[in-house]
């Protein structure tokens, strides 16, 4: 919190307005130039000219899907698997696999921010929980791996997640949630500023019971301050701040390993982006950000098993930190060519007695230099071709190529094909964790002691596109096969003590495809499918992606401006992220969503009833989980 | 120090030009010596001397020496810019006045301000384009779009009633919002973008202008909501396309208008909007909006619309 308090009492002075005389129209308004706005770097690729799958949830479609979450909302997206449970610290999200209780396979990035939670073996679950809903402007979900931008976490794919801008969130806004299952969410947002520099501070809260077994009463509670400042007409400058707190209850009754207990993770970050336009066809950007987490969960753990009448504390609590500098110059050369170029620099710290034995911190560094080339070989072939080098001070140096071929066959028809390779290091757990149990100064165990053999685990993909466009039918169709070749898959070795090495090879291969229909006015219809192959020697792993997933759904603008939303979600057999693998299990789900719009003189807002879940529970997490139906209403209201 | 011996050989060229030609045909007025005006301006003279006319039957001057000039009686004069236009109907001419490099409402506020009133005598060769041109411009270019949105300001307001009209009989709905004087134009700006396919730029700098640009751009283009502008400037700088008429084309209709007056016509007593134009397009937000748009065949389908080709 101290973050976004101090960036706005900083920020007090505001800017100075232009003040602009206005004039009356005259040929100057004509024939005067003008700065450059959209640059370069602020024109995105098109769908069917990135290197990969890109799946885009944007503003309205979080809205109508109902969902509390973006952890939720990614089951809207082919080929991920996802939970609701806070046992692992936030709800998961995971693509091609959920393999454990964390996700570590995957990149999250908030306005450019990687919030990869580098405790613990790595998670995008709380990364995926720091803004609110309702300042997300959209979630660009690139499926596949894209290390050769993002860097090693993007291994199978990256969830690059887009707030608003303060342009566009001017005025105030709130919104209150209540319903079944103690869901109790509430958020306010206030944005104000002028033309050149605006500026956004939201606050809100997300709590519920969590799930039906579960020691569930979770509360995210969260502040994000965002400025945009123009100081003039080649330079932008934002300003990023905020805290996240959540509170979850977790374990399970009458286990003494994992007894019902209260834990806590809260982070902070703050983050400055400066981007000077040098032109039409090229700009720079400087990017520096700061984050911190810290992590409690202790719970007393009886000795009289053991014969000893007294308890020791078994804990997981520590801190991680990071800190990154990142430099990035796009130009175009031409027609043909633009090239998006740069370095970053990252320092990690994780610090836990409890974890490592020590008080000393573990510092990784980081240090990457990336090229990205859009190449247009012809008007119907485009080429990206890209690299990044990545050097760890603690696992070397890797580098991670990626080809992709865009083949524009027709209007609206495209085929794309290509190649890359990625790694992802181990963290600093599966390379450092030592937990020891100590009582008056005897060590009673070792629970888990890395050796710190495990190399970094490795993935080639290959994978083939379709995207087709038929407006004369309203329809728009996105496959994507793959075959992700993973080498040397860190996995946690069943020994005494615990240890981490890079297990086996296997391959996830399949097939995934969305299509989005417009049969009739006023509606949209979306259908996906996802076919996943593990071939994975341990059972677990073999199913940590269903054979089959399908999901329908139906959003449907009804007489009076009423909005309905269908989905269903179909799950065939899959290992429970928080268990091992005889717990398999399938799941159905289908919610329903009723929004109907107001409109009180200049204000607006919605009335919205949500049910999650009509059909029967189903197992989520753990077998003793269930995620019963949820039925809730939600205000909103702005001017 | 170069430059400034250029402008005094100029100046002294002009000089002694007016002195030994008291009788040239054309009188050439330009607001000032900018790069448009000079475009315009070059334009006008060498489409004339293509005619037949010499260089020394035509007089070029700068408003301010225009008014430290001695008398002039040519067949025709030519006023480039506002400013121009503003100092000739001040003055007492016995020759007619085409102003022209200038948009409507300068002409209309020049009208105004001098008492004057458009005739033969004094009329205009307008800089901007018709509204109806643009909105066929939008149906050729974005067939699909339907819900025109225009922000209205102090200075184009005035044209609001016009363009109902016409994107009624095109079958286009306007969504409009007006920005009072001073006042930001945020909210008026997302209540448009909310609800059009496009954003149609009608020149009014408490609106459009340098400073606000940005914003006015960047979140069109959040909302894909395309920016259809007036000026070769604001495609560069962003918007997807644009419907404008070159210094160069202005000045060559200019030259076939002078020629029918040296030739005896009278000056068309309504002021004319160009009959040539072009069409710019910004290539790379056209294909990030998914668009292909190719500016010359649009210009070429416009210009057979009016029957033009």
């Amino acid at each position: 919190m101290n973050y976004s308090f101090r960036l706005i009492a900083l920020l007090g002075w505001t800017s100075l307005a232009a003040a602009q005389t206005p004039e009356s129209v005259s040929e100057k308004d004509f024939l005067g130039d003008m700065p450059i706005v959209l640059s370069v770097s602020r024109l995105p690729q098109r769908l069917d000219e990135t290197p990969g799958a890109v799946t885009i949830l944007d503003r309205n479609m979080i809205r109508l899907s109902g969902a509390r979450d973006v952890a939720d909302l990614l089951r809207l997206v082919p080929g991920f698997q996802t939970s609701t449970s806070f046992e692992t610290v936030a709800p998961l999200a995971s693509y091609h696999g959920g393999f454990d209780s964390y996700s570590n396979r995957i990149q999250v990035l908030i306005d450019g921010r990687s919030a990869y939670s580098p405790y613990f073996i790595g998670s995008i679950g709380p990364g995926l929980q720091t803004v609110a809903l309702e300042d997300i402007e959209r979630i660009e979900v690139l499926r596949g791996s894209n290390s050769a931008a993002y860097g090693a976490r993007a291994m199978l794919g990256v969830i690059n997640i887009v707030t608003r801008h303060t342009v566009d969130t001017l005025g105030q806004q709130a919104a209150l949630t209540g319903g079944e299952n103690g869901i109790r969410d509430s958020q306010a947002r206030i944005g104000w500023g002028k033309e050149d520099a605006t500026y956004r501070l939201t606050v809100d809260r997300r709590a519920d019971g969590g799930l039906v077994g579960s020691n569930g009463h979770n509360q995210i509670s969260r502040i994000n301050f965002r400025a945009d400042l123009h100081p003039n007409v080649t330079d932008e400058i934002q300003l990023r701040a905020g805290s996240l707190e959540i509170d979850a209850g977790k374990g399970k009754p009458l286990n003494i390993d994992d007894p019902l207990r209260e834990s806590f993770f809260g982070s902070g970050y703050a983050q400055l982006d400066w981007r000077r336009s040098l032109g039409e066809d090229e700009d720079v950007a400087v990017s520096l950000s700061h984050t911190e987490e810290t992590y409690r969960d202790t719970f007393p753990y009886s000795l009289i098993p053991l014969g000893i009448n007294d308890s020791i504390n078994i804990e997981g609590s520590g801190r991680a930190s990071n800190d990154t500098l990142s430099l990035q110059h796009t130009f175009r050369h031409g027609e043909a060519l633009r090239v998006v170029w740069g370095g970053e620099v990252r320092r990690e710290e994780v610090v836990s007695k409890p974890l490592y034995n020590t008080d000393a911190a573990f510092v990784t560094e980081f240090s990457r230099l990336f090229a990205n080339a859009e190449w247009r070989l012809a008007r119907d072939l485009v080429l990206n071709a890209g690299s990044m080098f990545e050097h760890s001070s603690v696992s070397g140096d890797s580098f991670a190529p990626r080809l992709m071929l865009n083949w524009h066959v027709a209007q609206g028809q495209t085929l794309r094909a290509g190649v890359s390779k990625a790694f992802r290091p181990p963290s600093t757990f599966e390379q450092y964790s030592n937990i020891r149990y100590f009582w008056n100064g005897h060590l009673l165990a070792v629970n888990t002691q890395a050796s710190g053999k495990v190399q970094p685990e490795s993935v080639r993909a290959r994978e083939l596109g379709y995207l087709g466009d038929f407006p004369w039918l309203g329809l728009n169709l996105d496959v994507r096969a793959f075959h992700e070749q993973i080498s040397g898959f860190i996995r946690q070795q069943n020994t005494t003590p615990r240890d981490y090495a890079n297990d086996e090879d296997f391959a996830i291969q399949g097939l995934e495809y969305q299509l989005k229909w417009q049969p009739w006015r006023d509606s949209q219809l979306m259908f996906n499918q996802t076919y996943t192959d593990i071939n994975s020697s341990d059972q677990g792993s073999a199913l940590a992606a269903p054979k089959l997933t399908s999901s329908i759904t139906l959003f449907q603008k009804l007489p009076g401006g009423l909005d309905l939303s269908l989905m269903h979600q179909d799950s065939g057999t899959v290992t429970l992220q928080g268990a091992n693998f005889r717990d398999q299990v399938a799941m159905t789900r289908t919610d329903l969503r009723l929004g109907l719009p107001l409109r009180f003189g200049p204000n607006r807002g919605e009335l919205a009833l949500v049910v999650q879940n009509l059909g029967v529970p189903y197992q989520d997490f753990s077998p003793h989980f269930q995620f019963q139906r949820r039925a809730f209403v939600t205000l909103r209201v702005e001017n | 120090m170069r430059l400034r011996f250029l402008l005094f050989s100029l100046w002294l060229a002009v000089f002694a030009g007016a002195c030994a030609h008291a009788a040239v045909a054309v009188v050439i007025v330009s607001s000032e010596r900018s790069p448009a005006y000079v475009e315009a301006a070059e334009a006008l003279v060498s489409e004339l001397e293509r005619g037949g006319l010499s260089r020394y039957d035509m007089l070029q001057l700068t408003a301010l020496e225009w008014a430290a000039a001695g008398p002039l009686a040519p067949k025709l004069f030519i006023a480039l810019g506002t400013e121009a236009a503003s100092a000739l109907a001040k003055s007492e001419l016995r020759a007619p006045v085409l102003s022209t490099l200038l948009p409507r409402s300068s002409f209309e506020r020049v009208l105004r301000k001098s008492g004057r009133k458009s005739s033969s005598q004094f009329s205009a060769l307008y800089l901007d384009q018709p509204l109806s041109r643009q909105l066929e411009l939008i149906r050729l270019a974005l067939p699909t779009a339907r819900r025109v949105g225009v922000l209205w300001g102090p200075e184009s307001q005035a044209q609001a009633p016009a363009l109902k009209t016409l994107a009624q009989a095109s079958g286009l709905d306007l969504i409009e919002a007006t920005v009072g004087h001073d006042e930001l134009l945020f909210s008026s700006l997302k209540s448009v973008l909310e609800d059009a396919d496009l954003l149609l730029a009608v020149a009014d700098p408490q609106l459009y202008n340098s400073s606000s640009i940005q914003n006015i751009l960047l979140a069109s283009f959040r909302a894909k909501v395309p920016l259809v502008a007036f000026s070769p400037a604001y495609v560069r700088a962003g918007a997807l396309l644009a419907l404008h008429v070159t210094p160069t084309q202005i000045g060559l209709q200019a030259a076939t208008i002078a020629r029918g007056v040296l030739l005896g016509k009278a000056l068309s007593a309504n002021p004319i909007y160009s009959l040539d134009f072009s069409v710019t397009v910004n290539e790379h937000v056209a294909r990030s909006l998914g668009l292909t748009l190719d500016a010359d065949a649009l210009r070429a389908r416009l210009r057979s619309r009016e029957g033009l080709l």
